[in-house]
């Protein structure tokens, strides 16, 4: 038998759980499953300024806990770790199967996935992951301590993290693929003028070598096609994300970069399915504009669960 | 942490993982990592899975600093496969890391 809920929800960043304390507040059975631990990008994100209601810098980390636990105090049950091993999201009632072992369903789904740091597909990549090549800067930035490191991008990711490496690097070499970083200029600012930073512009990898560590970094110059390599003693990788549409593909419209095309209430073309956060096809993508999606979410989904038959409690 | 994952430090690696009779799957681990938490729960149920046939291994990075550099690792959390002392297999590091992966690797491991 499966496990029957009102509401599942897949994924525990900002959209996710924005839509679990909208939803188990309006006394929705409301079931949260995440591969990982409760935060999404947040969790990784040092610390988080721009987000309403917190004077002083927040640590991401802290920020998850934040929603995870305000969604907790409502009846939303997060199961963490999980591993989604099935699913049909085709019909009215919707199924999971989780870790090859049990399954739940529910009328209605919110897909919340959100979106992973993009690889940058340049050789030696998955080779060197994990020995030299890093994509959570708070997760390795201590295997670094005095060593002298890049970081490949130049928006906000690229631009905040460096700064934060530099607590643990010598010197912080950032290579972008533009002549002005893109991040907001009060971080760009504070780069440029930050004395363990430097920045090589207009400049491509195109190769990480070594025998079994990473130890060479190729790049190109993409207006001068000059090449040469650099002796680097680590790479952190911040160039931008792509959706995490594993569940819905085949499903529901994509546009043409694989986000998710939703109605201004987030349903797709499917009837009980909806999608909010970085999964969705959007202009921006901010903490902010994930709990605003959540939310939306959330609040369809209420009309749709009591036109459509509510779980017994 | 489970009773069928045990922490050691760099001392213990030769005894415990070089000269195990068992294959061993090492898991480095550091603080203010929320991909390690993650990885947790999986490797303890892994860890189940395989009890008697595989030993499970959490290692601290920072207080295993050597141990680390000596064998590469620059991220948490990664996990290293060992049979009859030597590595074997393709680490695994990040967040993505599932609990189907690391439990078709040991198979493999088993097999092999």
């Amino acid at each position: 038998m499966a496990d029957r809920y009102d509401v599942i929800i897949v994924g525990a960043g900002p959209a996710g759980l924005a839509a679990a304390i909208y939803a188990s507040r309006a006394r929705l059975r409301t079931l949260v499953l995440d591969e990982s631990v409760p935060g999404g990008q947040m969790k990784t994100t040092h610390k988080v300024s721009n987000y309403p209601g917190f004077p002083e810098d927040v640590k991401g980390t802290d920020l998850a806990k934040a929603f995870s636990t305000q969604a907790e105090r409502f009846g939303t049950q997060i199961r963490r770790a999980i591993e989604i091993t099935g699913h049909d999201l085709s019909g009215p009632m919707k199924s999971f199967e989780l870790d090859e072992e049990e399954t739940v369903e529910a009328p209605a789904v919110i897909v919340a996935t959100g979106a992973k740091p993009r690889e940058l597909g340049v050789v030696g990549e998955s080779k060197f992951r994990g020995r030299g090549i890093s994509y959570c800067a708070t997760c390795d930035g201590a295997y670094f301590e005095g060593k002298e490191i890049h970081v490949i991008g130049g928006g906000n990711s690229a631009v905040e993290e460096s700064l934060f490496l530099t607590q643990f690097a010598k010197k912080v070499t950032i290579i972008h693929q533009f002549d002005h970083f893109q991040a907001e200029p009060v971080s760009a600012a504070e780069a440029l003028s930050n004395p363990k930073i430097e920045v090589i512009w207009d400049s491509e990898p195109r190769a990480f070598l070594g025998e079994t560590q990473l130890d060479k970094l190729r790049i190109e110059n993409v207006k001068t096609k000059e090449v040469r390599e650099l002796a680097t003693e680590g790479v952190f990788v911040f160039v931008g994300y792509v959706p995490r549409t594993d569940l819905v593909k085949g499903l529901v419209k994509m546009n043409q970069w694989g986000y998710v095309e939703t109605g201004e209430d987030m349903s797709t073309d499917i009837p009980g399915l909806y999608v909010a956060g970085d999964i969705r096809s959007k202009q921006f993508r901010q903490i902010t504009t994930a709990v605003a999606d959540g939310t939306v979410a959330a609040l369809a989904v209420q009309k749709y669960v009591k036109a459509h038959g509510k779980a017994a409690a | 942490m489970s009773e069928f994952v045990h922490e050691i430090t760099q001392g213990d690696f030769d005894a415990k993982v070089t000269a195990s009779g068992l294959p061993v799957v090492l898991d480095f681990f550091s603080t203010e990592c929320p991909p390690c938490e993650a990885l947790a729960p999986k490797f303890d149920a892994v860890a189940e899975q395989f009890a008697g046939k595989a030993r499970f291994f959490k290692i601290f990075r920072q207080g295993n600093k050597d141990l680390a550099k000596r064998l590469g690792v620059t991220g948490s959390p990664t996990l290293l496969f060992f049979k009859s002392g030597k590595e074997l297999g393709e680490r695994m590091s990040g967040e993505e890391i599932k609990r189907s992966a690391i439990k078709a690797q040991v198979e493999s491991l088993l097999g092999a």
